[in-house]
Order: structure tokens, then C-alpha cells, then sequence
């Protein structure tokens, strides 16, 4: 089935560059792609992310890649989508070597990889962006037309006019995606789809996907963290642990069974856990917000000590736009924020903190970590009393924190020097002990199952002690098993479920995509 | 870093050990410029006296140094320049430069046995100055009454604009000739009425073009004829007013232009060019430079002038003008007679020990901007004395009727 | 790092060097000049004796402050073109000392000193107002007060401070020999005053950014301004701080201009030391203790073709063409190195460029919420 596609390969890429849509429908019928990973290796630095991986990938199938942070997924899958060179070690596609260096050159070979934040332009339209890469001689009405088929073949919603920086991340993967096939890719990466979607955006996408696999024998990869996803979408799944390949096995699976798999143990679900609520911490007194992307009306709410509130919503519905207001990153129109008894509202990000409320963003490297800082840098900078900086103390307390967050570097490492989850530890570790209310975005973002137990664990901790936490996240289960009440938003509207043990994923999902009054009955 | 180019350069040196030696009946001059050799103004004029001495005199030989001014050599300063001068041998050094008087006495006091001349400046006039600086000067002022009455013959609006350097005594004094040459000739060959001509002074802030320190001349220039002006004048050290002048009238404009400070500096725009005033230093250079290598040479301060029997002649004149071709016929034959009633003028007060005693038209009645009475009527203005302002040399002011800054 | 990459390390510093040598040789023999005649006038223009390497010392020593000073805001990660300026308000504030006060030199000498780093600081805190609070990017700031600055000396020299004979513009009335700072002798006239002040504020710069809060909140700010705001860091604050400190060590070295280089006020005192300046920190990426190293160099070379332009009557491009080149390889060594020894960023799969140059947008936007 595989070995007479050798040959066939090369003039299908001709065909893609005549025109897209006609070589996307001829490659229906052609064999599927097979991919061979061989003996890849490669170091950053003294960490070895991928040690030997040799792999065979199949086409028509939906691969799940599965391992804890760390474990090199990311890195394999830059290697394979050419974002990055292995150090040794080669890619066969159908048998044959493929030499390419850079993702343009990886897609030419039938290779794309939909990144987490997907990488377009946000101030071209969505088919400024489709026609990004194509080949020079793709008028805009034959791409609008291509559009509209492909978009149309998978449900998506794509307006071509409309600009890409005011399409959610759901629809920004779906142009890419399409956007990819139009360029003949038939091997198809997808690195955490479902983080920051609506419930009925991931049915959209996984419906694509399996279209894509079963009917037109494409290869899908999916890198996920959830493995509710994997479970429910892959045929197979291979497992990384510390840079090597550690499993690989088919589907069905139990949750229970890819658990043990990655970890190499059995992990206990985590059990809701309802502290006791202690005096009036915070109080938002309505609230008017307005920042780039929205505005959010009158908005009240008392927070107690040792309360969890979670924050749902689709990317830039209002509940980033409130978390950053309690700090004083975004400005409030209206209303107060009073920390007990102090008005905050016109008071300084530093005056906040100072006051006891902390803040950790999402955006790690670009937002709340300093590239080309140390992690011990990253502790002095958190004692801001001193003239001085006594290093020797310092190191000590940055190696304990090391210690007790588990974070896999060194005090003297460079913090872009980490793994995306270690980064995310650390910034968990820079926190103050305790703080009256904790501001945190996403604050288990791209942490595995393990990793973000043992991050929330580290979290009730402190709330036990009657810190109040509000927090966001893309992961509805999360804010499902956390929080004591949970705000939903859409578009700058909000709806509070008072009781979160009354909310399911299911529920949030829906009101994420903006069905308030159907959730009220 | 340092250790290679050490072992780079001892391995430079141990190769080539051969300096130049000063040769038997050798005589070694500096030249310090403040601006560059090709100025097509002050400097190269310097540069070119350099080079005449050169040739005129056996065994002469000029070491020159460009450019020696804060902005384009921090690095250095005339004291060190002077040090690498004397090493190879110089017994004069040059400073052809106002912007050098104050540094050439205190660099001569290092240096005594070596003999300085600061052109333009006056130190050893008032005394300041060591022995052993000398100063030399040409009385431009000539110059600039001719340039003057070209523009006052040429002029068809009435208006002509006069681009200065920085302001001081002598480029005030020079824009005053200008003046005085123009209205001249404005009213006694063109018959206009002296009221009616407007002469403006646009000081730019220093000899040439510093973008962003001094006005833009390329501006000020264009500024001129904007404003009415038909004739333009350069005081300054570079050809803007000529480029401007050259460009405007090539777009059909009637304008003109009077170049400054360089023989050839009417080759910009030769067609549109009234002349060009220049001083001519060869010959009191040559003058100097002999005498030092003698051992006759003396601390003084010349105030050299035009050779009125040849105004051109490169071996005797000092100051000259070259008529451009823009003047008409008509006119050029007003500027030779006035040519000849200033060479008339000058012979009847002849230069004494190398200083001028009267400049003509410089007589009253005159009267300064504040209305400070300069010469009464039937009075000569003195060209110079020490401490008395009211002379030509010091002129604190610009004179009535002119339009612009005195200070 | 100290594995079996050194030699490639000490290549990577050298190499620039022999090749810029070798351009310029190159060049000198295409307008038939003799090279090693060329290298020679240099050498011995900078260190025949004790009087050339005073001459070298006399241009290193403005230059060393002004880099100092390039230290910090490089550091907080910005582009302190107006460094120019600075010196040259610590020139008119010595100078204004100088030619007013009478007092003893050693009442008077410190007090000239303090003044140019206030007048130098007062310089550096309107380009760090102006970004700050008006938004206004320090390049385009600090060029606008660097003309404003030389204006003002310019107004002050042709005006209310011109020579009682009358205004030249070219310089003021030469200060009372009590207002200069003396010289060490006359075989090497170099203040030792200022090689003192310079020992200090090496180590007073090296230790502030090292071992004290304030320089840490630099690093950070110039790294990543947005980051550090959220860390804590009081990003405005040390952005206004960094310029005015620069400010006030760049304001000695226009200082050092009056009352020693000159013996008064002139044109353009800095005279473009600025700009070399942000050359050599652009060379030593910021390590305060290489900055008066490299510094050395350039002065020596520069100072250095004094020699070379009497000597041999070369065109003075040629001592710039030669340091241009030094600049420019050591650069392209520098991204090599990170390159191949895993700078910042190279070791990283996130991080895409090393951030060797301060960022200059993002700043702005950080303090904007602050």
C-alpha cells in the first residue's frame, strides 16, 4: 500500500502548485503518506529532549502524542514540521530521505504543523492570511472559492473579510488548517487543539479531523494534555518520557491506562476539595472595564478569604480583562476595587501588590518571566527591600524553591533556557507565600495531568490558609474542579454560577459559546 | 585585543624603520585646516597658498592637516597636531584659522623656538600673543565692495540677501562692504534711490553646514529669493549660495549669485555667477615662510591688500575678484570704472607697515544699526586702533540701512 | 562554559581583529600606501612617549565616562543617543562654575564636577521624561536635546559668555588656571583627578549592576519591560534613573572637555565622543569593565592617526575606516558566537534571538500602565 507512493510524491507537489484544489482532490485517491522517523537525536544544551526516537507513521490514522512536560513532544514535532533541525537522525517520507530545512520547506513535503497560538497575521483578513504561502499565481477569487469549498466540506465558519485579530482561536486554527490542505499538506500536526475552544468549535474540528483521516487517508498528530481528547479521537498512540520514546500502543485505551503509560504510575483523580470561606477579601463594586478587545459592564463581586473563583470564557471574552483590572494593568472605567477596606482603584500595579494581592500572567516569557534572566535573578527581583542583593541568600532560596516546585533547571540556568512546563512551575514559585488574593491567568498553562495536580495541590495550600484565588483557564474541567464559584464570559457579558459543584464541562461549554439565557432555566 | 595589536604593530615597526629624513636645505611648513583641503573655499584657498609656496620656494616643503575642528577630530587638538608637525621637522606652522587664535598662543608657548601664524586673527596686533606668533590678514573688504556693486548693478527687485557665517567683527565688517559697495553702485551707475535697496543678512551660525547646529544655507539661500531677493551673496566658507542660485535659475528664475573665498568660485554656476571675491595668500605666505627659513622673520600683523595694477595677478596680489559671466556687459564696464575710482582711492592712502590707512567708501556720514554715528560727514572710518571699537576691524554693528542681527 | 570550545572562544574575540587589520591594509595598499608604514604612524602617534599617550589618555578619558554612563541605559535597554548632549550640559554647568566662582581649586574643582553631573543629569532626565511620559523614543529625544544642547553652547559662547574683544563664536574667555584640573606633569598632561574619578566609577558602575536591586530592575526592564513590570520592577522609575545617572557620568566627561582638554568653552565640546562611545558599549555588550578596555583601542587608534595623517598625508577616513570595521566584525562575532556556543536564546526553543540589543518598543509600552 505504501511502497509504490515512493515515486508518486514528488509530482504531487507540482500538481499542488498548479492548483490547489484540484490537487487536494486528486490527492484523494492517491496512497497514503508514510513517515519514518530514524534514530533522531537533539540537545539543548545539557538536556537531551529527543534520545533516539526511531517511529513509524501511518497514514489515515490519528496518532495521539502523548507525554508529561517535558518529555520532548514539542521538540520531535518541530523536528518533524521542520521549525527546527534535529541534531542527527533523518526523515524518511515513503522511504524516501527528506532533507528540508524550515517549515516552508516541510509543507512543500507534505508535512504542516498548526501551532498552539496559531501564526497569522492579525491585522490581515482571513483570506489575506489564507493566501499567505500560496503560490504567487492564486488569484484572491480562486482563493476565496477555495475558501469557501473547504470551509464549507468541514462546517467552518470563516468570513474572508473579516481581520484575523477579531476571529477566535478556534476559527484562526480552522483557517490554518484549511489553509494548510490548500497547500497539499497530508501529514497534519496539531499541538494542543483543543486549549481555548468552545465545546461546539471542538466538535467542529474533530469532525474535520477524522474526515481528514478516515476518508482521505491523511496522517494526524495530536499533541494534548487532555486525555479525555486522545481517548476520544486517536487510533493509536505513542508515548515520550524524558526525550525517549517510551510506548507506543493502539487505541481504545482507558484514562487510567495512558496515565500509567506517561507517568510510568498510577495518578489519583483529584477530589474537590471545599475550603472554609472566611471574611470579605476583595470587593468588586461595579465594575466598568474597558481594554482592547472588550468591554465589561458593571461587574460586582465579593470574594471571601479561601475562595476560589474560576474564570471561564473564550480568549478575550472579559475575564482576562478583570483579572488584569484587579491589579491595575487594565484601567477601570467605573466601580471600585477595594482590598479589605483599602480602595485600590487608582493605585499602582507595585501599590497592589504591596497591598497583598499577587499576579502571575499567562504569557510566561513574553508576559511575567524575563528571557536572558536567571531563575536566581528571577528571586532577587521578587525581595524588593533591599539596596543590596545578598546573592549567597538568595541561591539558597532559589535552590529550595527549585527543590520544592520540582522545576527540572538550575539556579544559574537562564529561564528560556527551561521547558515550557518548568517555566510555568517557576513562575508558580516566584509567587509570595501568602498573599491575601492570587490573580493568576491560566496558571496550570501547558502543564501536564501530573504537573497540574501537584500545582493546584501547592495552591489550596495556601488557600487553606485563607488566601483567595481567581483564576483562568481554557480547560473547563479545571475551573469545574477548583473553583467554589465560577463568572462565565461572553463578549464582555457575564453569568456567575454561584454554586460550582452544580456546573459540569458540558454546561460551561455551552455557556463559553454564549447561550446565557438557555443555561438561566 | 591590545596585545595583538601590539605584537601587530611592533612586527609593523621592527620592518619598517624608515622615516623620512629632512633633507639638507629642507624647509618644513604645517598647514592646519579648519575644514576640508577641496572646500572650494577658505581652506583650499590655504591649502592652494601651501602649494605655491611649494613650488616658489626651494626645498619648501608643507605638511597638512585637514579638518582639525571638534566635529570631525574629537580626538585630537592643535597641540597635538602642532607635537606630530615639529617631529617631522616643521619650523612654521600655519593656523589658518580664527577658530585656532586662541590655541595657537598657547601651543607657540610650547614651541618657541618654532614660529606660528594665525591667519585672520589679531594677537600679535593687541599684543596677546607670544613672540613667537604672527598674524597675517588680507583686506577683503575691497573685495567685498566690488562684490557688492556687482549685486547693486545686477539687482532688478532691489533686494539682495547676504548668506554670514557666525557673527563677529570681521564677517560684520566684510557684509558691511558688501553693503556699502552695492549701494554705491546702485545709486551712482543704476540710478536707483539708496532707500529702496534692501540688503539682508542671514547669519547660518558657523563657516559651513553643520546639520543640525547651523541653519541649513541650502534653505536660507532659497529663503532669499523666496522673500525677493534677485542676488544672492556668500559669506560663508562653502558654495550653497551658487548651487541654489545655479539650480533657481535654471528653472527660468532671474537670479544670481556671488561666490566667496575661492578664485574658481564662480565654476559651480558659471552663467549666473556676478564674481567672485577671493584672497590670494600665496604671496604673503610666500612672503613669511621665506623669511622664517632665513631667520628674518619677526613677530608682526599684516593686513595685506589688492594689487590694484593686477587684481589677478596670482604672484602680487593678495585680495582679487574674478568677474563671472553672469554680469552684463553694461554692468561690467560700471564695475571696471568702479574698480579703478577704488584703486584711485587707494593709491592716495597708501598701507602703511603693512596696514591700510583708509578703505574707501568706508567715510561718513555712517552710522551704526543702534544708530551710533560710525563717521561723521567728511570723516574717514579708521580701518584699525587699538581698543577703539569704531574702526573697521572692530565693527560692533551692522550698519544702517542694512537689515539683519548684529550679534 | 569552560569546555574545549575556549579556543574557538579566543578565535571568535581575535579574529574580528586581524581581519579589520588586514581590510584596512588592503585598502591603504590599493592608494598605494605602505601598510606597515600606515600601522607604524599609528603606533607611534599613540605611544612613541609619555606625551602621545597622554594625548591617547586625553581623548580615552571623556570617552570612558561617556561609556559608563552608555553602561547603564544600554543596560535598562535603551538607546541613549543623547548621551552627545549630556556631555555637553556637563560642559556648560563646569564651565558656568569655572568662569563664575572664585574659590580655591580644591574647593573648586569638586564643585565643577558635581555641577556637570547635575548639568548632565538634568540633560538625561528630559530625553527620560520625554520617553517616559511622553512617549517620545529616546533616539528622536535625544537627538532633538543633543542640537538644543550645542545651540545653547553656541548662544552662550557668541553671547552673554563671549570674549570681552568680542565674540568669535569660537570660543569663551580661557577660565582662571585655578578652574582647570591640573595636570599630572608635563611630560604626561593628564589630570589625575579625572583617571582617579574614573577608577570610582568603574567600580561603582560594575558593583550597581551587579550586586544592587537597582541594577537588577535594569537588566530586567531592558530585557523585558512587561515582564518585569509584573514582577515587580518599578520599570518608569528605572528607566528615568537609568538616564539620569548616565547623564550624570557623561556630564564629567564634557566636563573633562572644558577644564582640561580646552581651557574653555567651545563648539560642540563632546565633539561626537558620544557616538564612539555607543560603538564601544555596542563592542563589550555591556560589561562595564571591558568598556574602558575597548575604549582604550579606539582612542589609541584614533589619537593615534594624528601621526598617520601628517606623516603620511593620508585622507583621516582611513583610522575610521579601520575602526569601523573593528566595530562592525566584532558584532558579526558576537551574533557568531551566540550561535555557536549557545548564547542566550540559542539554547532555548522558544527564545528566537539572543537579545544582545536593548529593545526599544516595548519600554514604552511597559510604563504606560505603571
Amino acid at each position: 500500500m505504501c511502497a509504490s507512493g515512493a515515486g508518486l510524491h514528488p509530482p504531487l507537489i507540482i500538481y499542488g502548485r498548479v492548483s490547489s484544489v484540484s490537487a487536494y482532490i486528486f490527492l484523494r485517491w492517491v496512497a497514503n503518506m508514510e513517515i519514518e522517523l530514524q534514530h533522531i537525536h537533539k540537545r539543548f544544551g545539557r538536556v537531551h529532549a529527543n534520545n533516539d526516537i526511531s517511529l513509524k507513521l501511518h497514514g489515515g490514522r490519528i496518532i495521539g502524542v502523548l507525554g508529561e512536560n517535558g518529555a520532548g513532544k514539542s521538540t520531535l514535532m518541530k523536528i518533524l514540521s521542520g521549525y527546527q533541525p534535529a541534531d542527527s537522525g533523518s526523515i524518511l517520507i515513503d522511504g524516501q530521505k527528506a532533507g528540508y530545512h524550515g517549515p516552508q520547506a516541510a509543507i512543500a513535503a507534505g508535512v504542516g504543523m498548526l501551532q498552539q497560538d496559531p501564526l497569522d497575521v492579525p491585522a490581515f483578513t482571513v483570506l489575506e492570511n489564507f493566501l499567505y504561502g500560496q503560490p504567487a499565481s492564486m488569484t484572491r477569487r480562486a482563493a476565496r472559492s477555495d475558501l469557501a469549498k473547504i470551509s464549507h466540506e468541514f462546517g467552518f465558519h470563516l468570513d474572508p473579510e473579516t481581520p484575523a485579530a477579531r476571529i477566535s482561536i478556534g476559527q484562526r486554527q480552522q483557517l490554518e488548517i484549511v489553509r494548510l490542505l490548500t497547500l497539499g499538506v497530508r501529514t497534519l500536526i496539531l499541538d494542543e487543539p483543543t486549549t481555548g475552544i468552545s465545546a461546539q468549535q471542538k466538535t467542529i474540528l474533530f469532525d474535520a479531523l477524522q474526515a481528514l483521516a478516515r476518508d482521505q487517508g491523511m496522517t494526524v498528530l495530536l499533541v494534548s494534555h487532555k486525555l479525555e481528547d486522545v481517548i476520544a479521537l486517536c487510533d493509536e498512540v505513542v508515548v515520550l518520557r524524558a526525550g525517549c520514546l517510551v510506548g507506543e500502543r493502539a487505541m481504545p485505551a482507558t484514562k487510567a491506562e495512558l496515565v500509567r503509560l506517561m507517568f510510568g504510575q498510577d495518578i489519583a483523580p483529584q477530589e474537590r476539595s471545599a475550603g472554609s470561606l472566611g471574611e470579605i477579601v476583595l470587593k468588586l463594586d461595579s465594575l466598568t472595564i474597558q481594554d482592547r478587545r472588550v468591554r465589561v459592564e458593571t461587574l460586582s463581586l465579593d470574594v471571601r478569604e479561601g475562595e476560589v473563583i474560576g474564570l471561564a470564557g473564550l480568549d478575550g471574552s472579559g475575564q482576562e480583562a478583570l483579572m488584569r483590572a484587579c491589579v491595575g494593568l487594565t484601567p477601570v472605567v467605573g466601580g471600585n476595587v477595594v482590598l479589605k477596606d483599602r480602595d485600590l482603584t487608582r493605585r499602582s500595579y507595585r501599590e497592589r501588590m504591596r497591598a497583598g494581592l499577587a499576579f502571575s500572567a499567562a504569557g510566561r516569557l513574553e508576559e511575567g518571566l524575563v528571557a536572558g534572566l536567571t531563575l536566581t535573578e528571577h528571586m532577587a527581583l521578587m525581595d524588593s527591600e533591599r539596596t543590596m542583593i545578598d546573592w549567597p541568600g538568595v541561591r539558597d532560596i532559589t535552590r529550595r524553591q527549585i527543590e520544592r516546585y520540582n522545576v527540572r533547571g538550575r539556579a544559574e540556568d537562564r529561564i528560556e533556557m527551561l521547558s515550557g512546563g518548568n517555566q510555568q512551575r517557576w513562575l508558580m514559585a516566584l509567587l509570595p507565600e501568602q498573599p491575601r488574593v492570587m490573580i493568576l491567568e491560566q496558571p496550570t498553562r501547558g502543564l501536564d495531568v501530573d504537573s497540574a495536580r501537584w500545582v493546584w495541590q501547592l495552591l489550596l495550600d495556601r488557600r487553606a490558609h485563607g488566601t483567595a484565588i481567581i483564576f483562568n483557564s481554557p480547560d473547563l474541567d479545571e475551573i469545574v474542579t477548583y473553583s467554589d464559584r465560577i463568572i462565565v464570559f461572553f463578549a464582555g457579558r457575564f453569568h456567575l454560577i454561584e454554586d460550582a459543584s452544580t456546573a459540569t464541562v458540558e454546561v460551561l461549554g455551552h455557556l463559553i459559546g454564549g447561550n446565557f439565557e438557555e443555561a438561566a432555566r | 585585543m591590545r596585545k595583538l595589536f601590539f605584537v601587530v604593530l611592533v612586527v609593523a615597526l621592527a620592518v619598517s624603520m624608515a622615516l623620512p629624513a629632512v633633507a639638507q636645505d629642507e624647509f618644513v611648513f604645517g598647514m592646519v585646516l579648519v575644514g576640508p583641503q577641496n572646500d572650494r573655499g577658505w581652506s583650499q584657498a590655504h591649502y592652494e597658498a601651501g602649494q605655491y609656496v611649494e613650488a616658489n620656494l626651494p626645498g619648501a616643503r608643507m605638511l597638512v592637516f585637514e579638518s582639525l575642528n571638534p566635529a570631525d577630530a574629537p580626538e585630537t587638538t592643535l597641540l597635538q597636531v602642532a607635537t606630530e608637525m615639529v617631529d617631522q621637522g616643521a619650523k612654521l606652522i600655519i593656523t589658518s584659522s580664527d577658530a585656532f587664535e586662541e590655541d595657537t598662543d598657547v601651543v607657540a608657548e610650547a614651541f618657541p623656538d618654532v614660529v606660528f601664524i594665525n591667519s585672520s586673527g589679531d594677537n600679535a596686533f593687541t599684543g596677546e600673543a607670544p613672540a613667537n606668533v604672527g598674524n597675517t590678514m588680507g583686506q577683503m573688504e575691497w573685495g567685498k565692495l566690488i562684490a557688492g556693486c556687482a549685486a547693486g548693478l545686477t539687482t532688478e527687485t532691489g533686494s539682495i540677501g547676504y548668506l554670514g557665517p557666525l557673527i563677529n567683527g570681521e564677517t560684520r565688517r566684510l557684509a558691511a562692504s558688501a553693503y556699502l559697495g552695492a549701494r554705491y553702485c546702485y545709486e551712482n551707475y543704476k540710478g536707483g534711490d539708496p532707500a529702496d535697496l534692501t540688503f539682508t543678512v542671514t547669519w547660518i551660525g558657523f563657516w559651513f553646514n553643520i546639520p543640525g547646529v547651523t541653519l541649513d544655507p541650502t534653505a536660507e539661500v532659497n529663503t532669499f529669493f523666496d522673500n525677493g531677493a534677485d542676488v544672492a551673496m556668500s559669506g560663508i566658507d562653502t558654495p550653497e549660495v551658487m548651487t541654489v542660485a545655479g539650480q533657481r535659475a535654471g528653472r527660468g528664475e532671474a537670479v544670481h549669485g556671488v561666490a566667496y573665498d575661492y578664485a574658481a568660485g564662480c565654476d559651480v554656476s558659471p552663467e549666473i555667477c556676478l564674481g567672485s571675491p577671493y584672497f590670494n595668500w600665496g604671496p604673503s605666505y610666500l612672503d613669511i615662510v621665506s623669511r622664517v627659513k632665513d631667520g628674518t622673520y619677526t613677530q608682526e600683523w599684516t593686513w595685506f591688500g589688492p594689487d590694484w595694477a593686477d587684481l589677478n595677478n596670482p604672484d602680487t596680489s593678495g585680495v582679487g575678484f574674478v568677474v563671472g559671466d553672469g554680469l552684463s556687459e553694461e554692468n561690467a564696464q560700471h564695475l571696471d570704472d568702479f574698480i579703478a575710482s577704488l584703486a584711485a582711492f587707494a593709491a592716495d592712502h597708501p598701507d602703511e607697515n603693512g596696514i591700510p590707512t583708509a578703505i574707501a567708501l568706508w567715510e561718513g556720514p555712517l552710522a551704526l544699526q543702534d544708530g551710533t554715528v560710525l563717521a561723521a560727514e567728511g570723516e574717514v572710518v579708521k580701518p584699525i586702533e587699538k581698543d577703539n571699537p569704531l574702526t573697521i576691524w572692530y565693527l560692533p554693528q551692522l550698519l544702517e540701512g542694512m537689515v539683519g542681527a548684529s550679534e | 562554559m569552560t569546555d574545549n570550545r575556549t579556543p574557538l572562544r579566543i578565535l571568535l574575540l581575535i579574529a574580528p581583529i586581524v581581519l579589520s587589520l588586514a581590510i584596512t591594509a588592503i585598502l591603504v595598499l590599493a592608494v598605494g600606501k605602505n601598510p606597515l608604514e600606515v600601522m607604524t604612524a599609528i603606533w607611534e602617534g599613540a605611544f612613541r612617549n609619555s606625551n602621545a599617550v597622554a594625548g591617547v589618555v586625553n581623548f580615552w578619558i571623556p570617552l570612558t565616562f561617556a561609556c559608563l554612563g552608555l553602561v547603564i541605559t544600554f543596560t535598562a535597554g535603551l538607546w541613549n543617543i543623547g548621551v552627545e548632549g549630556q556631555m555637553m550640559l556637563g560642559a556648560v554647568f563646569a564651565s558656568w562654575a569655572a568662569r563664575t566662582l572664585t574659590l580655591p581649586s580644591p574647593v573648586l574643582l569638586p564643585l565643577e564636577i558635581v555641577l556637570a553631573m547635575l548639568g548632565g543629569a538634568f540633560w538625561g532626565f528630559l530625553v527620560g521624561f520625554l520617553r517616559v511620559r511622553l512617549g517620545v523614543n529616546e533616539i528622536f529625544g535625544g537627538v532633538a536635546l543633543n542640537a538644543l544642547a550645542n545651540v545653547l553652547v553656541i548662544y552662550l559662547i557668541s553671547g552673554p559668555w563671549q570674549p570681552p574683544e568680542g565674540g568669535s563664536a569660537q570660543s569663551t574667555p580661557p577660565f582662571p588656571a585655578e578652574s582647570l584640573l591640573p595636570e599630572i606633569s608635563s611630560e604626561f598632561p593628564v589630570s589625575l583627578l579625572a583617571l582617579f574619578l574614573i577608577v570610582i566609577i568603574v567600580a561603582a558602575v560594575f558593583l550597581a549592576l551587579r550586586g544592587t536591586r537597582w541594577g537588577l530592575n535594569l537588566k530586567a526592564t531592558g530585557k523585558n519591560p512587561r515582564s518585569a513590570l509584573l514582577l515587580g520592577v518599578p520599570t518608569t522609575q528605572s528607566a528615568l534613573s537609568a538616564f539620569v545617572i548616565c547623564g550624570a557620568i557623561a556630564g564629567i566627561g564634557g566636563a573633562y572637555r572644558v577644564l582640561f582638554t580646552f581651557d574653555s568653552l567651545r563648539p560642540l565640546p563632546s565633539g561626537g565622543i558620544g557616538f564612539l562611545a555607543l560603538l564601544v558599549v555596542l563592542v563589550v555588550a555591556n560589561r562595564a569593565l571591558l568598556a574602558p578596555i575597548v575604549g582604550f583601542v579606539f582612542a589609541a587608534i584614533l589619537a593615534g592617526s594624528t601621526r598617520l595623517r601628517v606623516v603620511l598625508q593620508l585622507d583621516q577616513s582611513l583610522a575610521e575606516v579601520l575602526q569601523g570595521f573593528v566595530v562592525l566584525l566584532v558584532l558579526m562575532a558576537n551574533g557568531l558566537r551566540g550561535r555557536i556556543l549557545g548564547g542566550p536564546g540559542a539554547e532555548s526553543s522558544i527564545q528566537p534571538e539572543p537579545q544582545a540589543q536593548p529593545t526599544v518598543t516595548t519600554a514604552a509600552e511597559a510604563t504606560t500602565h505603571e
